[in-house]
């Protein structure tokens, strides 16, 4: 086996065992989570022996980052809660899931969706929430229906509902079927749409802990992140936080697409080589081509050049150093055939297609890259075009009432900074028309 | 003196009150569905929130919404037409217009982009006779250009009517699928194993899906580009 500490903080990955996805067949009922691997467990000895507070601090010291793409501590986040008051208390579960790359949760919600159950249980007994909602998006419709399934019998078990496990603590879990909007993954969007309005997001403050569902204190996580809390719950936060990268600890499901041999969801600890994560875990690059780009984390996130992926893991600060972020840890690959241009033309099409309108410089400024891109694309466009793209996107950046208008901009500036030669290979080349009259230098 | 006639507006407004596109004795929830949209209200703390579990309902049953469904769906819940229309235009699931039987939703984000879907979309668009966006004239097929189905790995793939997905496309796959859809034989639920399952389990980890697909590359000859 290779020493890989020192070059990988995820340690010795290859002999890591798999603790979201255990490798156990039919995890994903209700009798094999509880007999195989210790299902619900965790929450009938925090209902016991735990207060509400102490949970809080053990998840906060566990230090989960955010798996939805800010990779906030879920601790400190929970913390943010006002006392209980006389309103009641929301979780929003986060599982739209629309951003291009990723398909994490999916996995998770089809292979072990207990969980995630499990891990809303331990939240709300955190935060004294009255129930969660989980807002799955639209298209996994067949996903909904199997863990309707499943949730049905934990209502009829008495794991979900009044007095859960015979306990003074009441609880629901209501599933939510979106229906096809990206922006519904924004939290305070995803508030409006499950209050039966269109999705638009909110200006914050105040904030969702202050007023957020129906105007009363809410939370919103995504779904691995609430699936973590289960196992830190059963092993305790130093068992979490030994494992991966130090300041991005536990493991987390890499969904990787592309051009590589191997493709797929795998789970291993954070902080992966992201080498060793094409190379060694998906098999190279297809048909031996060159690497050309790698996207790290979902469409939002600054493309990382060939160039600047030696020696760069897959944590939140290895990837902020590198220049771009860990997102959703959807890993895009690209080879070295692919244009950029083209590639940046798609993915602007898709922040003009999603944008919810509500901001001129998210609304109008999407439509315009997109366009500027496509004339580039055609060959029809200038070179002055690449600043004027780069002038749009510092008219956009911070200027919205949410982060969409920001990671609508982030792949326009980043790619044209880093693969330039892609775009003024089909500029028009540069002349100056001087009307007839000749200039002597 | 100004062209402009304030009762002409330059630009044509939407009609209104478009003629119905649901006969009038159809148009009615049945005492079942009353029940189960009264079952959805019990989940929210307001009956508003109902709005998109009906108007899901509402397009199972008409096929899509024309203002007639928004309405009877307003009526239903009690609250104003103009909210219902309001949510049911924000998403693109719902349909606002008649779609074919069968609508091939392609993905065609970067992802799947990168593995070819635009040739996908090209050899469907050749082989129905229709662009993206528009329906066959047997109102079968209506294809369209989505965007992340999250299903990356398994580029190219498409979903068929806000339902099953198909993974891992190539011609004759394609091929296959629009032949059953012409007999009108859904493709079933298919699961996508993962790899780790594969080395680790020898194949796929649940036993209640017949139907299984794995992520891969598609073999050189199978490939779009
Ligand atoms: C435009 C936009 C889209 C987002 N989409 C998602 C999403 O699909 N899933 C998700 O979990 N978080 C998404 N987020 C992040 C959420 O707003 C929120 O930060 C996250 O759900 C919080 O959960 P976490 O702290 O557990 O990561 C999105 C954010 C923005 C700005
Ligand atoms: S930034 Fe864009 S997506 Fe966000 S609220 Fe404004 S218009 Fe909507
Ligand atoms: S890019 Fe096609 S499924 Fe995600």
């Amino acid at each position: 086996m290779e020493a890989t500490n020192g070059q990988t903080k995820a340690g010795d990955w290859q002999n890591f065992e798999r603790i979201l996805l255990p490798p156990i067949r039919d995890l994903h009922t209700l009798d094999v989570y509880e007999a195989e691997y210790d299902g619900y467990q965790a929450i009938q000895k925090v209902l016991k022996e735990w207060e509400p507070g102490e949970v809080i601090n053990e998840v906060k010291q566990a230090n989960i980052r955010g798996r939805g793409g800010a990779a906030f501590n879920a601790g400190l986040k929970w913390s943010f809660m006002p006392p209980k008051g006389d309103r009641p208390r929301y979780l929003a579960c986060n599982a739209d899931e629309s951003e291009p790359g990723t398909y994490k949760d999916r996995q998770l919600m089809e292979y072990n969706p207990h969980l995630m159950f499990e891990g809303i249980l331990l939240a709300n007994y955190a935060m004294e929430m009255d129930a969660c909602y989980v807002y799955v998006r639209g298209e996994y419709a067949d996903w909904i229906t199997h863990m309707e399934r499943e949730l049905e019998k934990l209502y009829q078990k008495g794991y979900v509902g009044e007095n859960i496990f015979g306990s003074d603590f009441s609880t629901d879990i209501i599933l939510h079927k979106g229906a096809g909007a990206y922006i519904c993954g924004e939290e305070t969007s995803l508030m409006n749409s499950l209050e039966g309005k269109r999705g638009y997001p909110r200006i914050k403050p105040p904030f969702p802990a202050q007023k957020g569902l129906w105007d009363s204190p809410t939370t919103i996580n995504n779904v691995e992140t609430l699936a973590h809390v289960t196992l830190v719950m059963r092993h305790g936060a130093d068992w979490f936080s030994a494992i991966g990268a130090p300041t991005h600890p536990g493991s987390t499901i890499y969904g990787i697409s592309g051009h590589v041999n191997r493709p797929g969801a795998y789970e291993y600890p954070t902080g992966m080589l992201i080498t060793d994560l094409i190379e060694k875990v998906c098999g190279g690059m297809r048909d031996g081509k060159k690497l050309k780009a790698v996207v790290p984390g979902g469409s939002s996130v600054p493309p990382l050049h060939v160039d600047m992926v030696d020696g760069v893991t897959m944590d939140a600060d290895s990837l902020r150093e590198a220049g771009s972020m860990m997102g959703t840890g959807g890993m895009l690959v690209l080879n070295e055939d692919t244009d950029m241009v083209t590639y940046l033309r798609r993915v602007n099409h898709f922040y003009q297609h999603e944008s919810c309108g509500q901001c001129t410089p998210c609304r109008e400024g999407t439509g315009w890259l997109e366009a500027i891109v496509t004339r580039i694309d055609e060959g029809e466009g200038n070179l002055r075009d690449l600043d004027l793209l780069i002038d749009l996107c510092d008219q956009m950046e911070g200027r919205t009432i949410c982060a969409f208008a920001d990671a609508a901009a982030w792949p326009v500036r980043y790619t044209i900074e880093r693969f330039r030669e892609d775009f003024e290979a089909k500029c028009k080349p540069a002349v100056f028309d001087t009307g007839g009259v000749t200039i002597s230098a | 003196m100004s062209e402009f006639d304030i009762k002409k507006p330059v630009v044509a407004l939407p009609d209104m009150d478009p003629e119905p596109q649901i006969p009038e004795e159809e148009l009615f929830f049945t005492e079942e569905e009353l029940e189960r949209i009264a079952g959805f209200t019990e989940k929210y703390p307001t009956n508003r929130s109902a709005v998109m579990p009906a108007l899901w309902l509402a397009q199972e049953k008409f096929g899509f919404l024309p203002p007639e469904v928004m309405k009877l769906v307003a009526e239903a819940l009690d609250m104003p037409y103009a909210q219902v229309y309001g949510a049911a235009t924000f998403y693109t699931q719902y349909y606002k217009k008649q779609m074919g039987t069968y609508v091939l939703d392609v993905c065609c984000s970067f992802s799947c982009q990168a593995c070819g879907s635009y040739d996908v979309l090209d050899y469907l668009e050749e082989k129905l006779g229709i662009h993206a966006g528009e329906t066959t004239e047997d109102g079968r097929f209506t294809i369209q250009e989505v965007e992340c189905l999250g299903s990356c790995g398994t580029a190219p793939m498409l979903q068929v009517t806000n339902g099953p997905y198909v993974h891992n496309l190539t011609k004759e796959k394609l091929d296959e699928l629009i032949t059953d859809l012409r007999n009108d034989k859904m493709p079933p639920f298919t699961s996508v194993t993962l790899p780790q399952d594969e080395d680790e389990m020898g194949g796929n980890r649940r036993s209640d899906v017949e139907h299984t697909d794995t992520y891969r590359t598609p073999p050189a000859p199978e490939r779009w580009i």
